[in-house]
């Protein structure tokens, strides 16, 4: 039985649809099962970021709506066998979604993944209630802005509100992925600290994503940061995604660590 | 010894007019001439020789004992007697209403205690440890005490006492008698349907409180002072 985690941020541009796309494949490449469903119904890009948008025959809708079966919509990814992905629909819009129905393809799916991630809209209102409310996890995306960090803490006062698994009196388990950290700003003090919104969000810390723009030219080419090994954003997705797959790394220092190279080379001379 | 009680018979006469006094009495010579005369009024010369001329027996401006009924004598003794019991019973009587009254009070203060107790066990009170998230709104009936944040974009509003431990960044609308919160720049404050200035929470934790109809903002905890700054 498999664990659906969803991917929120209540803000929209933060970077959700880029987590989803690298902790998918950082997940698949950990060696699990790992499939990443685009619930942003008549706006998917979740298949242009992971390079497989001419591959898409069938979506998420039809299967719901009983057109096709869940194996027929799932497509492969070119990169790992581990990593499947299932497309939104773009043509129509998120109002065709029920609970019973996403309830059923989700129960399909965890039948035969480890890992269901899915990428939720931004925004609060159904497409976003829906993909919460069966999910076991959350994993919420912010960047280090007072609109995202807002945004987010009602993102998360919702999930506890609608969620399935609170309302059988269970928790489902929160966690916090800072993203596009730039050091330089947090060391000047114009950026939140991570303290600060760990303070203020009051959830487990994931892990931390430092600002790359390399991130950008990957989805605009369809190969996700996380296969770029020098990138630094790429090397914290990993991070995270063996953290999610249960192993124990520990938390790099993000704001201190691009500082490095120079500083400490200076440190040597001193 | 020997003693005896005689009923004298009295005429007694208020002497206006001399000489209509001779008159009635030399008329009724017969019938007055055994009783003793009590004169009053101015007695003549010529009356008094008279007087003595007839052989009459008669004082002049002399009060005499008047006879009164043994039944009045009964009560006279009774009143006699009964009057000091009287006195001491109304002595008591209001003695009595005074403990009465003061007891009346302590009672009167012991039911406006009891019920100022009930009061406060009947009034409601809200302990709360959870993150009130933005987006979020509590609606408190009566007292609040939350050991948590309060998120930008919630809302908590009390009809009671509102005491909050963490930072506050939200809004908050209050109407009890005091609130107490910490330093919170951010947050949106409204005691009594007035806004409270921030830069007036300087201090670890604050007391706000309505005194004759002003808003009171005294410390409960002070600044920490920073002694590697200063």
């Amino acid at each position: 039985m498999g664990t659906v985690i969803a991917i929120i941020s209540g803000k929209g541009g933060v970077g959700k649809t880029t987590t989803t796309a690298n902790l998918g494949l950082g997940i698949a490449q950990a060696g699990k099962k790992c499939v990443i469903v685009d619930f942003d119904i008549g706006q998917r890009n979740l298949d242009m970021v992971i390079g497989l948008e001419n591959r898409v025959v069938y979506d998420m809708v039809q299967v719901m709506e009983g057109e096709c079966s869940v194996p027929q919509a799932i497509i492969k990814s070119k990169v790992s066998d581990n990593l499947h992905f299932l497309a939104a629909s773009q043509t129509k819009d998120k109002s065709v979604l029920s609970s019973e129905k996403v309830e059923s393809l989700l129960e399909t799916l965890k039948q035969s993944y480890e890992f269901v991630l899915l990428d939720a809209p931004a925004g609060i209102e159904s497409g976003f209630e829906h993909t919460i409310e069966f999910a076991d996890a959350a994993i919420i995306v912010v960047n280090p802005e007072v609109s995202s960090i807002r945004d987010a803490d009602r993102a998360i006062g919702i999930l506890d509100a609608k969620s399935q698994k609170v309302k059988k009196g269970q928790e489902v388990e929160k966690s916090l992925i800072i993203n596009r950290i730039s050091a330089e700003m947090v060391r000047a003090g114009e950026m939140l600290r991570s303290e600060d919104i760990l303070d203020i969000l009051n959830i487990k810390l994931l892990g931390k994503v430092p600002e790359d723009k390399g991130v950008i030219d990957a989805s605009n080419q369809g190969k996700p940061v996380i296969l770029n090994k020098k990138s630094l954003a790429g090397q914290a997705y990993a991070r995270i995604a063996k953290r999610i797959c249960g192993q124990e790394v520990p938390l790099e220092d993000i704001e201190n660590m691009q500082e490095g190279m120079f500083k400490k080379l200076a440190g040597i001379f001193k | 010894m020997k003693n005896r009680q005689f009923s004298v018979k009295v005429l007694e006469i208020h002497i206006e007019n001399e000489e209509e006094t001779h008159a009635f009495l030399q008329k009724h010579h017969l019938l007055f001439k055994d009783h003793l005369l009590s004169l009053h009024g101015i007695l003549s010369e010529r009356l008094e020789a008279y007087l003595k001329e007839q052989g009459y027996l008669f004082v002049h401006n002399q009060t005499l004992p008047q006879g009164r009924s043994k039944k009045a004598l009964v009560e006279e003794v009774q009143e006699q007697v009964q009057q000091p019991l009287q006195e001491a019973y109304e002595q008591l009587q209001a003695q009595l209403q005074a403990t009465c009254v003061e007891h009346a009070v302590e009672l009167q203060a012991l039911n406006d205690e009891l019920r100022l107790l009930r009061q406060r066990v009947n009034t409601k009170f809200t302990v709360l440890d959870k993150m009130v998230r933005s987006g979020q709104e509590l609606k408190i009936e009566g007292d609040l005490l939350l050991l948590n944040r309060v998120n930008s974009g919630a809302t908590i509003s009390t009809t009671g006492n509102l005491i909050i431990t963490q930072v506050v960044e939200g809004a908050l609308r209050c109407d009890g008698a005091f609130m107490m919160i910490t330093v919170s720049p951010k947050a949106n404050i409204v005691f009594h349907g007035v806004e409270v200035d921030n830069a007036l929470l300087e201090n670890k934790l604050n007391r706000i409180e309505l005194k004759e109809n002003e808003i009171h903002i005294t410390p409960v905890i002070k600044k920490e002072i920073n002694w590697e700054q200063s």
